[in-house]
C-alpha cells in the first residue's frame, strides 16, 4: 500500500502540549458535544463507550512522594499512512488527499470493525448500541453532525463540519483559502489551557509548522509508519518514553 | 394445465429464476439498504438558523464567560468566550457539559408540585404556581401571625454577594428570622482569616498571574478551584512562559496540580498551618521578611504591650519558638532541609503568594490554618501588592431601600440563631449549617418549622450528609426551589422549581478570587423549557403574598428589576468598563494605575450593554497601600486579632478564660490563641481500632456541588476511578498490601458514621495511610444515568469542629479497610 | 418411510432412529438461531466483543472452519487437475464438508457484522485494498461452486433424479466438474491467502504483521498451506466419525492412508515455513517496533500458545503423518489429524485474538475476552447445521463409492440387486 504523498497540499494536524495538559477532561467533552456522541447508561465500560476524544492517564511509575501523573488525549491520529483505510472493504473511511483528514462515511459502513483492529490507537469506536441521549437530550443535537447508527464503526473527523462551515463562510467572502484559525476543531478551541495547536503542517505560516520541528515534539507509536498528523511535544521524559515502545537502551532522553 | 408435481417444480425453479432476474430483489435490496441509514430511532437534529448568544455560566461562582452556539430555538453547544475577561475563553468540563443539565429531561422538575404521599414516597401532585406561591405564603403568615417567625429557615448556596442570595435574606429579615444559612465554602474561611488579621470584609482577591511563585497549601489551582476557567487559562499562560511562575503544591496526594506544579510536598493531612509556621520561621530567622511592611504595618510581629501594660508575645518569638524546621518536619513529615529552601525560595520570589485551601474549595477550610498561611502574604508584604493578596474596593453597587421591619420581625430577629452562629459561642462564622442541624436533631421538636432550600443540595454535599438527612425528617415543612429532582428536593413537601442556570438571568458579584472588581450577569439563553419559574421573582411573588411590611420590603414587580436597581449603583459610580479585548488580559493592565470612565450617557443603553457582554469591572488597583486599607482597631496588620482578643473578652464574661478558649475549641494557650498557629485537629475516633484517614478529593470533572454530575462527565471518569457502579478509592500500594487489598479489589470502608463499599485502586501517588476518595458520586436521587453509581463520601465523615469557626474539618476522619 | 429416497443399494438406519437423532441436532441448530436472531434484533451488544476485541468467537469459527473446508477444493484438485484416482472415494464428502463449512461461515460473516442489510456494499463499493474484500469475493463465488458441484450429488438423489430434466442437468454438471475444481482451485488459494493476508497486512499491529512477497504478506502463504494441509485431515476426520457413527466401512484404508500422507507432507513444509517465520518475526518486525518476545504474552494469552501451536499440535501431528509406520495405526492416524486440525485452529485463534489483546500503545492495557453465550449459541449451532446437512445428505445421497462394495446389503442371506426394494415385515 502507497503512502501517500504527504508533502504536498494542505495536511491538517494538530500539536499537543502535554506538559500544559492537566486531563481537566474539556476537549473530550467539547467534542462529544460538537459531535452527537451518544451515551450509555454505563460509561464505565471503556471498551464501549464511544470517546473520539480519549483522554489516557498516566504516571512516572514512581512511588510516593515522587510521583507525577501526566494525560495524552488522543483524538484519531489522522495518519498520513492510516493502517484504516486499505483494510476498509466498502470504502467506508478515506484519506483525503487534498486535507489529509481520514473521513468515515457511517451510512457506508457495514460494521466489520476490520478497521478497528487496524487501528493500534484504539481511535475507532463502534456502535454496540443503538444510539442513546438521556431523555430530553436530542434537543441539543447539532444538525451539522449526523447522528450514527447501531452497527458502524465511528471516529473523530476533525470536526469536518467545522472545515465545511469555514470554506463555505470562505467562498462567501471570495477568498479561496482559509486562514490559520478559521477552521479549527471543538477539542482545540475548548482546550482552557491552549494547549492544543491547530494547523496546516504543510505551510510554513502556520505555528504548527514549525512546532513539529521541535526536537520536544513527538508522535505516538512512529516506529510503526503510520505517519500520525497528532503529534504531542513534552519536555519531560518520562512522557515523552510513554508515546513508543523501545528496546533496552534505545530510548535516548533529553537529558 | 395439470398440477402435477413435475409442474409444481417447474413453476418454482422458472419462478425464482424470473424473480431474480427482474429488477425486483436489487430494488428490494437497496431499499433495505436505504432504510439502515435512516433508521426512525436515530435521531435527526432539527435544522434551523444558527446563531451565537453570550452569557455567563453560574454554576458556580467562578462566572465564566460563555458563547452558546443556538440553532432555531435550540442551545447546541457552549463554548468559552474569548471576549470575557475572568475566563479568557476556557471553561471547565461541567460549564461545557451545561447543556446535558439544561436538557436532561430526566433530572428536572417540570412544574411546581406539592407532596401527596408520605415523605420520600415519590409521589408529587402538579399545582398551579398561584397555589403553590399561596400555600407557602399563608405557611409563613401563619408563623408569623403565632409570634414565631424565627421558624422559617432557609439554606442558601447562591454565591453570598449575588442578587439572589440578598433577596433570600431580605425575605428572612423582613419576615423575621435570623435563620439564614448559607453553604459554607473554602472562601468563607478565608474571609474570616482575613476579616481577624486585615479588617474589612471585602471579597477576597488573589493577583496570581502576577505572581511568580505560589505556594498553595492545598488549593486544587488546576483541579477546579477558584474560577476554574480563569485558572486554566492562567496555567496556560505559566505553562507557556516556561518557568516564569514557580508553583509549589502542597497536597498528600499526586492531584493534577501537585503533577503540574515545579515542586510537590505532601505534609500529613491536617499539618498544613505547621508547614507554613516552618516556613515562616526560616524567613524570621533569615531576617527574610519585608521589614517595611512588618514595622510600619502591622500589629504583634515583636513582643509589645497593650493598653493595660500587659505584654504580648510576639508572632515573630512564638515562631522561632515553636517551629522550627526539625519540630516541624517532626509534625508534618516534610524534610528540613525543604522547608527551609522553600522558604528561601518563597522569600526571595519578586512577587510570591501563600494560598490556603483544599481542593474545589467548595468545602470549609481550618481558620488558624488560613490565618498561618496569610501569616506568610504578610511577612513577605504581599498584602496589596502586585501578584499578592489585595484588598480591593468592593463593587459600587447601589443598596436597596432599607427591609421594613413590623413588630412581629423585629421580635423575631432578636431571637438567637438556632446555629448560634455570629454568637459569642461563634463570633466570626456567619453560618454553620452543622450546628444547625445538631440543633434540630437534639431537640425533641425542631425549632425550625419550614425550610426553604435554593440552589443547594444539603443532603448530599454536606459532611456527614445522614445528620443533615435526619433533620430534614423532624422539620414540618420543607420548600425546594430547586430545578433539579436531587436528593434534598425529594425529601421535600413543596416544589418550587427555579430555571437552570441557561434559561435565566442571575448576577454573580465579584467571581471567586478573581483580583479586580467584576459583575457578572448571565442571561437566558434559551425560553424555559418547562413551567419552571425564576426563583427572584417567587420571592419577590411570596413577599407580596405574605403582605404587609414584608410585601412592602419588596416592592419590585419581578427578580429583573432589583437586580437592576442594585447594578444602577455601577453606572452611578460613572465607571468601568463592559467590553473586553482578548489580547489584552485585564491583569497585565492592572497596575497602569488610572481610572476609566464610563463611556454611557444613559443607564438603559449600559444596562443593555451589560446584558449583552455579561459583566462591568474595573481593570485598575492600586497597588502598594499599606496605610489605610487595615480596617482592624490598630489599622494595622494583625498577627495578634484584636478581634479575637474581644470576642474572647465577650465569651469569658461568665466562665475563665481557659475555659473560653477550651469549649471555643482551640488547644493553644497563652497569646498563641490570637494568632496563627498550628492546631492539631483530633478525631474522636479510637487510632487503633481506625487507624487509616479519609481524605475526599475533587476532581474537576466531576460535579461534587450541588450539581448533579452530567452524563458526559462520566465519559471523562477512568475506569480505575468508576467501573459500573462500583467507585474507586485511591490507596497507596505500600497500605494496600497490608491489608491484603489489590487493584480492583472490593472493600469496606467504615468510620465511626457508617460504612462504604468501594474498590481499590493501587496508585503510588497517595499518600500512605491515607484513602483518597473522589466526592460527587453515589446519589440516591436523579436519573439512572447517575443514581447508584459510586458511593459519597459525605455520608461516612466523621466531623470535629475547626477551632473558633466551628466549621466543621472533613479531611481527617478516621476509618477502616476491610476486604470483602 | 423414506425408503424411496434412500440410494440403492445401502442400508441406513430406521427412521425412528434417525429422527432423534436429528431432533438433537436441531435443537442445536435453534440455540443458534435464537442466538442469531437475538444479535440480528438487539445487535452486537449481545456478544462480549467490544472496541478491543473487534473481532471475536466468529472469526476464530469463520478462519478455522475456511480453513477446514480446504478439504474441498484440494480433494478436488488433486483428483480432478493432478489425477489421483483413488480420491473419488471421498470427493463427494469432501465436497459436502466444504459447503457446509464455506456456507456456515458466510452465514456468520452476515451476523457478525454491524450492518448485515448493508453487507452487499462489500461488493458495490468494493475497495480493492482490502483482503476482506478479496475474502468476501472468493467465498461467496466459491460457494457457488460448491453449490455447483454439490447441485448434481443432489440430483442424484434416486426421486429427484426421476425428473427428466435433472437428470439431464445433472448429468451434463457432471461433465463440467474438472472446469468447477480448477475455478474452486484458484479461488480457494486466493481467500485461503487472503484471510492470512487480511492479518499480515496490519502494519500497526506487531503481533500480526509481516513482510511478504509484493503485496502479499507472508501470512498469506502460511494460511494457504496450511488450509491444505489441515483440510484433507478434517476430511479424514469427519469421514472416519461417519464410520464410527453408522459403524460400516465406507472408504478404504489406502483413501485414509493417502489422506494423511498428503496432509502430513503439507503439514511438515508448513511448520518449518511457520517456524522460519515466526524466527524472522521475532528478530524483524518484533525489533523494530521496539518490542520483544515476551512483550506478546502475557496472562491466559501466554507463550504456551505458540508451544502448543507450533511445537504440540504442528511437529508431533506432522511426524506421526509422515512416518507410514505410525499412520498405518489407526489410533495414530486419527489422533495426528485430530492434532493437526487443533494446531491450524490454535492458529487462527492466536492471529484473531491475540493480535487485538497484545497492547500496541504502551499505557494501553493487555485484554482479555470470553464469548457470551449468543456467540456460543452461534458457533455451536453451525456445527449442528453441519451435521443435520451432512446426516441428510448421507442418508439420501451416493455420498460414498465405495460404500455398496464394502457394504454388501443382505436381506436373509441374499444382496439385493440394485433395483430391489427391501420391505419390511
Amino acid at each position: 500500500m502507497k503512502k501517500e504523498d504527504s508533502t504536498q497540499g494542505t495536511r491538517y494536524g494538530m500539536v499537543i502540549d502535554l506538559d500544559t495538559c492537566t486531563g481537566c477532561g474539556v476537549c473530550s467533552v467539547a467534542c462529544a458535544s460538537e459531535n452527537n456522541v451518544s451515551v450509555l447508561y454505563d460509561e464505565s465500560d471503556k471498551t464501549r463507550n464511544i470517546t473520539w476524544m480519549q483522554i489516557y492517564m498516566v504516571t512516572n511509575g514512581k512511588g510516593f512522594p515522587k510521583t507525577e501523573v501526566g494525560y495524552i488525549p488522543r483524538p484519531c491520529m489522522q495518519c498520513d499512512n492510516p493502517p484504516c483505510v486499505p483494510v476498509c472493504p466498502p470504502t467506508a473511511t478515506r484519506r483525503d488527499p487534498n486535507t489529509g483528514i481520514v473521513s468515515q462515511i457511517y451510512t457506508r459502513c457495514i460494521g466489520c470493525r476490520y478497521c478497528m483492529a487496524a487501528c493500534p490507537y484504539h481511535a475507532r469506536s463502534f456502535n454496540w448500541f443503538d444510539p442513546s441521549f438521556p431523555e430530553g437530550m436530542d434537543r441539543y443535537l447539532s444538525p451539522e453532525v449526523s447522528p450514527r447508527m447501531r452497527g458502524v464503526v465511528e471516529k473523530c473527523s476533525f470536526c469536518h463540519h467545522r472545515l465545511m462551515r469555514a470554506k463555505a463562510k470562505a467562498y462567501a467572502d471570495g477568498r479561496r483559502d482559509l486562514k490559520e484559525d478559521e477552521y479549527i476543531p471543538a477539542c482545540v478551541e475548548a482546550c482552557p489551557t491552549k494547549a492544543i495547536t491547530f494547523g496546516d503542517l504543510n505551510n510554513p505560516k502556520h505555528t504548527v509548522y514549525a512546532l513539529i520541528k521541535s526536537p520536544d515534539a513527538f508522535r505516538l507509536l512512529e516506529r510503526l509508519d503510520t505517519e500520525p498528523k497528532v503529534y504531542y511535544r513534552s519536555t519531560k521524559d518520562w512522557v515523552r518514553r510513554m508515546a513508543d515502545n523501545y528496546l533496552a537502551g534505545e530510548f535516548k532522553g533529553r537529558g | 394445465m395439470e398440477f402435477s408435481r413435475r409442474n409444481f417444480i417447474k413453476f418454482a425453479v422458472g419462478g425464482l429464476g424470473g424473480t431474480l432476474l427482474s429488477p425486483l430483489p436489487w430494488k428490494l435490496m437497496d431499499d433495505i439498504a436505504i432504510w439502515t441509514q435512516n433508521w426512525s430511532w436515530v435521531p435527526v437534529p432539527a435544522k434551523g438558523k444558527f446563531s451565537t448568544i453570550s452569557s455567563v455560566c453560574t454554576l458556580c461562582s467562578g462566572a465564566c464567560g460563555i458563547q452558546v452556539r443556538k440553532v432555531g430555538n435550540r442551545a447546541v453547544m457552549i463554548e468559552g468566550s474569548n471576549e470575557y475577561p475572568v475566563n479568557q475563553g476556557g471553561i471547565c468540563p461541567l460549564g461545557m457539559a451545561g447543556l446535558q443539565i439544561l436538557y436532561n429531561e430526566g433530572i428536572r422538575w417540570k412544574a411546581p408540585v406539592k407532596r401527596v404521599g408520605p415523605r420520600g414516597s415519590k409521589r408529587w401532585k402538579e399545582i398551579s404556581w398561584a397555589e403553590a406561591i399561596g400555600e407557602l405564603a399563608t405557611r409563613i403568615k401563619g408563623l408569623r401571625d403565632t409570634g414565631s417567625p424565627e421558624k422559617l429557615a432557609a439554606i442558601d448556596g447562591n454565591q453570598s454577594r449575588s442578587t439572589m442570595a440578598l433577596l433570600v435574606k431580605r425575605l428572612l429579615d423582613a419576615v423575621g428570622s435570623p435563620n439564614y444559612m448559607v453553604m459554607p465554602r473554602e472562601e468563607d474561611t478565608f474571609a474570616m482569616a482575613t476579616f481577624l488579621m486585615q479588617g474589612g470584609k471585602g471579597p477576597t482577591a488573589f493577583d496570581l498571574e502576577n505572581s511568580d511563585f505560589i505556594v498553595s497549601f492545598g488549593c486544587g489551582l488546576f483541579d477546579g478551584w477558584g474560577a476554574p476557567g480563569r485558572m486554566l487559562s492562567a496555567w496556560g499562560e505559566w505553562a507557556r512562559s516556561r518557568n516564569k511562575t514557580s508553583i509549589i503544591q502542597i497536597d498528600p496526594r499526586a492531584s493534577n496540580t501537585a503533577s503540574k506544579a515545579d515542586q510537590w510536598l505532601a505534609p500529613f493531612p491536617g499539618t498544613e498551618a505547621a508547614l507554613a509556621l516552618g516556613i515562616a520561621h526560616v524567613i524570621i530567622k533569615e531576617r527574610l521578611y519585608n521589614r517595611e511592611f512588618i514595622q510600619n504595618h502591622t500589629l504583634g510581629f515583636t513582643d509589645w504591650f497593650d493598653a493595660q501594660g500587659i505584654k504580648h508575645k510576639g508572632f515573630s518569638r512564638i515562631v522561632l519558638e515553636k517551629y522550627s524546621p526539625q519540630n516541624v518536619a517532626g509534625i508534618t513529615g516534610i524534610g528540613r532541609s525543604i522547608i527551609t529552601e522553600v522558604a528561601r525560595k518563597f522569600a526571595s520570589a519578586k512577587a510570591p503568594i501563600a494560598l490556603a485551601g483544599r481542593g474545589k474549595g467548595s468545602l470549609p477550610g481550618s481558620l488558624y490554618e488560613s490565618m498561618a498561611v496569610h501569616a506568610l502574604n504578610a511577612l513577605t508584604g504581599r498584602v496589596n501588592r502586585k501578584g499578592g493578596v489585595l484588598i480591593p474596593d468592593d463593587l459600587p453597587l447601589a443598596s436597596w431601600s432599607d427591609v421594613e421591619y413590623d413588630p412581629v420581625a423585629m421580635a423575631g430577629l432578636t431571637k438567637e440563631r438556632v446555629d448560634r452562629a455570629g454568637t459569642p459561642r461563634y463570633p466570626f462564622t456567619g453560618s454553620l449549617i452543622q450546628k444547625f442541624t445538631e440543633a434540630i436533631n437534639s431537640g425533641h421538636d425542631s425549632p425550625i418549622d419550614t425550610l426553604l432550600l435554593c440552589s443547594a443540595n444539603p443532603a448530599h454535599t454536606i459532611p456527614d450528609s445522614q445528620n443533615f438527612i435526619d433533620a430534614m425528617a423532624k422539620i414540618p415543612f420543607i420548600v425546594s426551589f430547586s430545578p433539579f429532582m436531587d436528593e434534598t428536593s425529594m425529601m421535600a413537601d413543596l416544589i418550587l422549581p427555579d430555571h437552570t442556570h441557561l434559561e435565566k438571568m442571575v448576577d454573580i458579584v465579584w467571581p471567586t478570587g478573581i483580583q479586580y472588581p467584576l459583575y457578572a450577569l448571565s442571561q437566558p439563553v434559551v425560553p424555559p423549557l418547562y413551567r419552571t419559574k425564576h426563583s427572584g421573582d417567587v420571592i419577590i411573588s411570596l413577599a407580596k403574598g405574605i403582605g404587609g411590611a414584608v410585601a412592602g420590603s419588596f416592592q419590585w414587580a419581578h427578580f429583573e428589576e432589583a437586580l437592576k436597581a442594585r447594578v444602577r449603583g455601577l453606572y452611578d459610580s460613572g465607571k468601568g468598563r463592559i467590553t473586553h479585548n482578548e489580547s489584552e488580559p485585564v491583569w497585565k493592565g492592572l497596575a497602569t494605575g488610572g481610572s476609566v470612565s464610563s463611556p454611557y450617557s444613559s443607564f438603559k443603553t449600559m444596562w443593555e450593554d451589560i446584558k449583552e457582554h455579561g459583566c462591568w469591572y474595573i481593570p485598575f488597583h492600586s497597588f502598594g497601600n499599606w496605610s489605610d486599607v487595615f480596617h482592624t482597631q490598630s489599622k494595622k496588620f494583625e498577627f495578634f486579632s484584636t478581634k479575637i482578643e474581644m470576642a474572647l473578652k465577650a465569651y469569658s464574661k461568665e466562665k475563665s478564660l481557659d475555659d473560653a478558649i477550651s469549649q471555643l475549641g482551640i488547644g493553644s494557650r497563652g497569646d498563641e490563641v490570637y494568632m496563627p498557629h498550628y492546631e492539631e485537629i483530633r478525631s474522636s475516633a479510637n487510632e487503633k481500632e481506625y487507624p487509616l484517614l479519609l481524605h475526599p478529593v475533587e476532581l474537576i470533572n466531576l460535579a461534587s456541588g450541588w450539581i448533579g454530575n452530567p452524563p458526559f462527565l462520566n465519559k471523562t471518569l477512568f475506569d480505575h476511578q468508576l467501573r459500573k457502579d462500583d467507585l474507586f478509592v485511591e490507596l497507596n500500594p505500600r497500605t494496600a498490601s497490608r491489608y491484603g487489598l489489590k487493584e480492583g479489589s472490593k472493600a469496606i470502608v467504615s468510620s465511626p458514621k457508617g460504612e462504604l463499599r468501594v474498590r481499590v485502586h493501587l496508585f503510588d501517588g497517595a499518600m500512605p495511610d491515607v484513602i483518597f476518595i473522589p466526592v460527587g458520586l453515589g446519589h440516591t436521587a436523579y436519573d439512572k444515568y447517575l443514581k447508584g453509581k459510586g458511593v459519597n463520601p459525605h455520608e461516612i465523615i466523621d466531623p470535629v469542629e475547626d477551632p473558633l469557626s466551628g466549621q466543621p474539618v472533613w479531611w481527617n476522619t478516621r476509618v477502616k479497610v476491610a476486604r470483602i | 418411510m423414506d425408503l424411496a429416497l434412500i440410494p440403492n443399494g445401502v442400508q441406513r438406519c430406521s427412521l425412528k432412529a434417525f429422527v432423534p437423532w436429528l431432533l438433537l441436532w436441531l435443537l442445536i441448530v435453534a440455540w443458534g438461531l435464537l442466538s442469531a436472531f437475538l444479535v440480528l434484533f438487539k445487535g452486537l451488544n449481545q456478544t462480549n466483543m467490544n472496541h478491543y476485541f473487534a473481532f471475536g468467537l466468529w472469526i476464530v469459527f469463520d478462519l478455522s472452519v475456511i480453513a477446514l473446508g480446504a478439504g474441498a477444493f484440494f480433494t478436488g484438485f488433486l483428483t480432478y487437475i493432478i489425477g489421483k484416482e483413488e480420491l473419488t472415494a471421498i470427493i463427494n464428502a469432501a465436497v459436502v464438508i466444504g459447503f457446509i463449512c464455506y456456507s456456515a461461515a458466510i452465514a456468520m460473516l452476515g451476523i457478525d457484522i454491524g450492518q448485515p442489510l448493508r453487507g452487499w456494499f462489500i461488493f458495490w463499493h468494493a475497495n480493492v485494498h482490502s483482503m476482506l474484500t478479496e475474502v468476501s469475493f472468493c467465498i461467496t463465488v466459491y460457494l457457488g461452486v460448491l453449490t455447483i458441484e454439490y447441485l448434481p450429488l443432489i440430483l442424484s438423489n434416486r426421486k429427484l433424479n426421476e425428473v427428466r430434466e435433472f437428470n439431464i442437468f445433472g448429468s451434463n454438471l457432471h461433465h463440467a466438474v474438472a472446469l468447477f475444481a480448477a475455478a474452486g482451485t484458484f479461488l480457494s488459494f486466493f481467500h485461503q491467502g487472503s484471510l492470512g493476508g487480511m492479518f499480515g497486512v496490519l502494519f500497526a499491529r506487531p503481533f500480526a504483521f509481516r513482510e511478504g512477497f509484493s503485496i502479499w504478506p507472508w501470512t498469506f502463504f502460511l494460511f494457504i498451506l496450511s488450509s491444505i494441509a489441515a483440510g484433507p485431515s478434517f476430511t479424514l476426520l469427519c469421514v472416519w466419525i461417519v464410520q464410527k457413527v453408522t459403524g460400516k466401512e465406507l472408504v478404504k484404508r489406502s483413501v485414509f492412508t493417502m489422506l494423511a500422507k498428503i496432509s502430513g507432507w503439507l503439514l511438515a513444509t508448513y511448520v518449518i515455513l511457520k517456524i522460519v517465520d515466526t524466527i524472522s518475526w521475532v528478530y524483524g518486525v518484533v525489533p523494530r517496533a521496539g518490542l520483544s518476545f515476551m512483550d506478546f504474552y502475557e496472562g491466559t494469552y501466554g507463550v504456551w500458545l505458540i508451544i502448543a501451536e507450533i511445537g504440540i499440535f504442528g511437529i508431533i501431528p506432522a511426524i506421526i503423518l509422515i512416518t507410514p509406520r505410525l499412520r498405518e495405526r489407526n489410533g495414530l492416524l486419527i489422533t495426528g489429524a485430530l492434532m493437526n486440525i487443533t494446531g491450524i485452529v490454535l492458529n487462527r485463534f492466536v492471529f484473531t485474538i491475540q493480535t487485538l489483546a497484545v497492547p500496541v500503545m504502551p499505557f494501553d492495557k493487555f485484554m482479555s475476552y470470553f464469548p457470551t453465550w449468543q456467540e456460543w449459541g452461534i458457533a455451536i449451532g453451525s456445527i449442528g447445521y453441519g451435521i443435520l446437512v451432512f446426516s441428510l445428505s448421507y442418508r439420501y445421497l451416493p455420498l460414498f463409492p465405495q460404500e455398496a462394495e464394502l457394504n454388501p446389503v443382505t436381506v436373509l442371506g441374499k444382496a439385493v440387486t440394485d433395483s430391489g426394494v427391501v420391505k419390511r415385515g
